[in-house]
């Protein structure tokens, strides 16, 4: 034990006599300044990371859903059905806007200051436009196109936001509850409902005797027919929202940045 | 890359992704083949929109020339079809003078006229008389020559009256 110490101290004293002592603080400013260069690039590429994402995947992700939120597929021949969003879709993306103001998802001074430049505040803008239109759509894909489940689960998403809007919530909780609400909603709308749908058929006394249920629960509902398709289509529109809403940060000033969720 | 830049590129690619869907649920193509489709009819209204409002539209010549000929040879529908095709904005009188004709010379029958076809003509001459309301025609094919005289010839030939029932109507001539 005594030997190796006595190596050591040697090895030291050997070190110290082959480097001078200004050459040692030389190499300590060089070792100290790659590790600053270092450390500012890898702030670069992360701020780069988060603009990227803000400015580009989040905004492509709504607009996303806004295409195919009020996508369908004919029964008859799978072609495309484009339905604008009723307004009450818009009105519910409002409430649901306000919403996220209010449970702290967004936070207005951080999006819009007068301290950011200009660009920065039209930017984020039309991010949150983006979040608008995709939220409008979202309801629009959720809600049956008419007749009285319209104003049923019309009125069931109504109740609920609007309680909602009173209630103290977390983002996570937040986050929680619309992933629930609009997961029984799609539940309802492309499984129950579709399911009480019947088959587009060539004529209607044939369709009465083939799917006499159907067919009575199509008339008295008023449920359009859509091709099976359409259901997968408003799945992926759904998870896509949900996925913008996770990585949507609170704040784009950079210090309060933080992902969701956590 | 800096950020600003990254803010102007996804500014870009947010408004032409966006217009994009606004294209798609404005012109409702039902298929993939047909977004070519819509999108070039959809470009050409815009573009003639755009002549309407710097003031450099014109009327498709070519189209009126068959329009005219065909109106001369009595085929009327092929005839409004193509004034209608020469001027789809809607802003010439001469054109919609001719349209307004065609309904009268189709209408326009020995023992008795088409109201249908009569009141069609009607509303094509209101909007002569909104685009122009000092137009008077240059073709001396045209006997009735300036919008309140097609008028007066389309209200009459509505009205059923004594008149009517003259035996000599029949060997009148259409004008």
């Amino acid at each position: 034990m005594e030997e190796t110490k006595t190596e050591n101290e040697d090895i030291t004293t050997a070190t110290a006599d082959v480097i001078s002592a200004d050459e040692r603080e030389d190499l300590a400013v060089n070792k100290t300044a790659d590790v600053m260069v270092t450390t500012v690039k890898a702030d670069t590429t992360s701020s780069n990371q988060r603009s990227y994402l803000r400015y580009l995947a989040l905004p492509w992700i709504f607009v996303t859903v806004a295409l195919l939120g009020g996508l369908r597929l004919s029964a008859v021949d799978t072609s495309f059905v484009f339905l604008t969003p009723a307004l009450l879709c818009l009105i519910f993306a409002a409430i649901l806007l306000g919403l996220f103001f209010r449970a702290g998802l967004i936070q207005l001074d951080g999006w819009f200051a007068d301290d950011f430049p200009i660009l920065k505040n039209v930017a984020n803008g039309a991010v949150l436009i983006t979040l608008f239109a995709a939220s409008a759509q979202l309801f629009n894909s959720l809600l049956p196109e008419q007749g009285l489940p319209f104003w049923v689960v019309g009125f069931c998403f109504f109740w609920t936001l609007w309680n909602n809007l009173f209630a103290d919530f977390d983002t996570k909780k937040l986050l929680r509850s619309l992933g629930a609400l609009f997961g029984l909603a799609f539940v309802v709308k492309y499984l129950v409902l579709a399911n009480l749908t019947a088959p587009a058929s060539e004529s209607w006394l044939r369709g009465i005797f083939e799917n006499p249920t159907k067919e009575a629960f199509t008339w008295a509902l008023d449920l359009p027919r859509f091709s099976a398709g359409t259901g997968y289509i408003q799945f992926f529109a759904i998870a896509f929202y949900l996925l913008g809403l996770f990585l949507l940060p609170t704040s784009t000033r950079d210090e309060s940045v933080r992902p969701r969720g956590r | 890359m800096k950020e600003k830049y990254i803010q102007i590129l996804g500014l870009l690619a947010t408004s032409l992704y966006g217009a994009f869907v606004i294209f798609l649920y404005a012109a409702e193509p039902r298929s993939l083949e047909e977004i070519s489709t819509k999108a070039k009819s959809t470009l050409e209204n815009a573009v003639t929109k755009g002549q309407v409002m710097t003031g450099t539209y014109e009327i498709d010549q070519a189209k009126f020339n068959d329009g005219l000929q065909a109106f001369r040879q009595d085929n009327f529908i092929a005839s409004r079809d193509s004034f209608e095709r020469a001027d789809p904005e809607k802003r010439d009188p001469k054109t919609h003078f001719y349209i307004a004709y065609t309904f009268y010379r189709q209408g326009w029958g020995r023992v008795s006229n088409d109201d249908e076809l009569f009141k069609q003509g009607l509303e094509s001459l209101q909007r002569v008389t909104m685009l122009d309301p000092n137009f008077r025609t240059d073709d001396p094919d045209l006997q009735l020559r300036t919008p309140a005289e097609l008028r007066n010839e389309l209200e009459e030939g509505m009205k059923i009256t004594a008149d009517d029932f003259n035996p000599l109507r029949l060997v009148r001539e259409r004008k």
